[in-house]
């Protein structure tokens, strides 16, 4: 076979970009939910103590980074390795970056959620501090995994792939 | 230790409201539809077996999902927790909501336009995003259910 005739051949063969879905991450998303409800039921004390205690010792958050940023990249490229397509750089850098910010800002306003509700005189303040830490928590973690694929998923829509 | 995780678990369970609010859901949004198709089939004496993929093949589950997520909105709203937490949480509840309802909302308008349609992919997508909708809002009644007790 000629060089020219081998040429189109190879072209067609180069993996395309990857294009991401919202339902790609869902369903881990939702186990690793449904596995942070469990814990609450099976273990109604012990599990909400050491979120609480991380946050106190300021580990939480890095430990959240962490762990993120890696469900995020692993999931990124499972899917490309899925459909056999090319992972963008743009792409897992929003993945990397997103959740830094995510889970730092809101740890700004949970610390600020603590001083209004020890502020405000409220009964029982303590526990519904521990109980603020624990939904914070949960929430964050939800964020930080699920707002970069959707500005991705944002991001491709503006350049109108198919996807 | 062990003794007061017990009881604390033993407690939750008995006045765990969720666990009514899971009943609720998969009985009237899955349960229902499948054994309402199941008694028409049957009664028309028609040969179709009908399964919850087919029942849902055209996205219909992300329908479902929105409805289910303003529920939650609603109860989260009504909670005492902080505007703060209210907030991030409804916010994220709604979002996963929408983004589950456009997967209804798509396949419709490709089905209505001929724009190529593959059931297969809105089953999925729907599929997919009502886990992550119902995980949300399970734990999220769970965590209700838990401020309830904390703020008595």
């Amino acid at each position: 076979m000629s060089a020219s005739a081998l040429a189109p051949a190879i072209a067609k063969e180069q993996p395309r970009n990857l294009a991401m879905r919202l339902a790609d991450p869902a369903a881990t998303l939702a186990y690793l939910s449904l596995l942070f409800g469990l814990l609450l039921v099976l273990f109604p004390v012990s599990f909400p103590r050491l979120i609480v205690e991380n946050w106190q010792n300021a580990r939480l958050t890095p430990i959240m980074i962490l762990f993120t940023v890696s469900v995020n990249l692993g999931l990124y490229l499972t899917v490309a390795h899925q459909r056999s397509a090319k992972p963008g750089i743009a792409a897992s850098a929003c993945l990397g970056s997103v959740p830094v910010f995510v889970l730092a800002g809101l740890n700004f306003v949970l610390q600020a959620t603590i001083v209004h509700t020890f502020s405000s005189s409220v009964p029982n303040a303590s526990l519904r501090v521990d109980e603020e830490i624990l939904a914070h928590t949960y929430f964050s973690m939800i964020a930080a995994i699920f707002a970069p694929f959707l500005i991705i998923r944002f991001t491709q829509q503006f350049k109108k792939t198919d996807a | 230790m062990l003794a007061f995780e017990i009881f604390a678990l033993t407690a939750d369970w008995m006045a765990a409201k969720w666990l009514l609010w899971i009943a609720l859901y998969l009985i009237f949004g899955l349960f229902l539809p499948w054994a309402m198709t199941s008694a028409w089939t049957s009664q028309h004496g028609s040969p179709m077996k009908p399964d919850l993929k087919q029942l849902f093949q055209n996205g219909e589950l992300g329908l479902v999902s929105l409805m289910l997520s303003i529920s939650v909105i609603w109860d989260l709203q009504r909670s005492q927790y902080s505007s703060y937490t209210i907030a991030l949480g409804s916010v994220f509840l709604a979002l996963t909501g929408m983004m589950a309802g456009s997967v209804w909302i798509e396949s419709y308008c490709r089905r209505s336009t001929g724009i190529r349609f593959r059931p297969e992919r809105a089953w999925r997508d729907s599929r997919n995003l009502a886990l992550l909708v119902f995980s949300l809002a399970l734990v999220t009644e769970i965590l209700l259910d838990r401020f309830v007790k904390a703020a008595l």
